[in-house]
């Protein structure tokens, strides 16, 4: 028998940190472990969670200083985001073909991870010291996220709609986040009489 | 800026507890009610071909939590990972198969303190 969460809603794919703070860069962290507020919403919605691999922990380490894309945006980093989206991609491709829904929940304002706001300062690098501030962030994607649409264009999947954790976005309001997440996981795509 | 709020504690937790069927242990409810961070494994229904990437990638990061002194378990099991974890050099983290979410967030709570008690950067840790 089909699990419950894949059969009867869908299939969250989220970013790892939504599980587990503890990947965070320094100074990240909002909660000891689980993000609550928008897991919550996953399962009183029905959805099954699936945590993507967090892209920067396995490359850059723990100790790893805030960045913004363009330091990230490097060949080696791309072959791993490469790597992490093809076994992502994978596993989503197994869903769809399943007829199952598919949503993505990102990170907004993060270099790998955001959505719809990823950040960008192509001067930022060198000595680490630069005024706090969120002047960088601008409308895009991280680079992992790019990189699995990449991959599920590959194999001919469309990508999935989005929603993102916006802690790092100018007032942030978890209401907010919380409205727009429900939107996104209630606006199913029609299905054909067939279930596909 | 709030602190940094990490646990500094995180579990590899079996799909069936992350994606509980109804009447299951809710895993994720009990680590979220103990501070845990979790570390998903692939479900358990899941071929080679797509679990085995996971698990590597898996084992790659429980390797740099582990590198850092955050303290291990392993809710449930899985085939595969006791085989990924060695590739990166790690045995299997001590185990847990709870009967309850209430229990499970209770063995949680119990656990010694970790190794590490600051968070990147910081250089402040208990190691010994």
């Amino acid at each position: 028998m089909p699990p419950p969460y894949a059969w009867f809603m869908g299939v969250a794919f989220v970013a790892h940190c939504l599980l587990n703070q503890n990947s965070k860069v320094g100074d990240g962290a909002h909660c000891a472990g689980v993000y609550s507020p928008m897991v919550d919403v996953l399962r009183a919605k029905g959805w099954r969670i699936e945590q993507m691999p967090c892209p920067e922990l396995a490359f850059a380490g723990l100790n790893r200083f805030w960045a913004v894309r363009e330091q990230y945006d490097t060949a080696a980093f791309r072959r791993h985001c490469k790597r992490l989206s093809a076994a992502v991609a994978d596993v989503i491709a197994v869903r769809v073909e399943q007829g199952e829904d598919v949503v993505l929940i990102g990170i907004e304002g993060s270099p790998s991870m955001g959505v719809t706001i990823t950040s960008s300062d192509p001067e930022r690098g060198g000595r680490p010291e630069w005024p706090d501030g969120t002047a960088e962030q601008v409308s895009g994607e991280g680079i992992f996220v790019e990189e699995l649409r990449a991959a599920l264009e590959s194999r001919g999947i469309g990508f999935p709609r989005v929603a993102g954790e916006t802690h790092a976005i100018p007032g942030h309001d978890e209401a907010v986040q919380r409205a727009r997440l429900e939107s996104v996981l209630d606006n199913r795509p029609p299905r054909s009489a067939d279930g596909a | 800026m709030a602190p940094d709020a990490r646990s500094f504690r995180v579990a590899l937790v079996a799909d069936r507890y992350v994606n509980p069927p109804p009447g299951g242990t809710d895993g994720l409810a009990a680590a979220a009610d103990a501070g845990w961070g979790v570390l998903q494994l692939p479900a358990e229904d899941y071929p080679a071909r797509l679990a085995g990437p996971l698990l590597a990638e898996v084992a790659e990061q429980a390797e740099e939590f582990r590198r850092h002194g955050y303290d291990l378990v392993l809710v449930g099991e899985r085939d595969g990972l006791a085989e990924a974890l060695a590739q990166v050099g790690l045995a299997l983290p001590d185990s847990i198969v709870p009967g309850s979410a209430t229990e499970l967030s209770r063995i949680l709570r119990g656990r010694p303190a970790p190794a590490a008690t600051g968070h990147s950067g910081t250089g402040q840790t208990n190691e010994k």
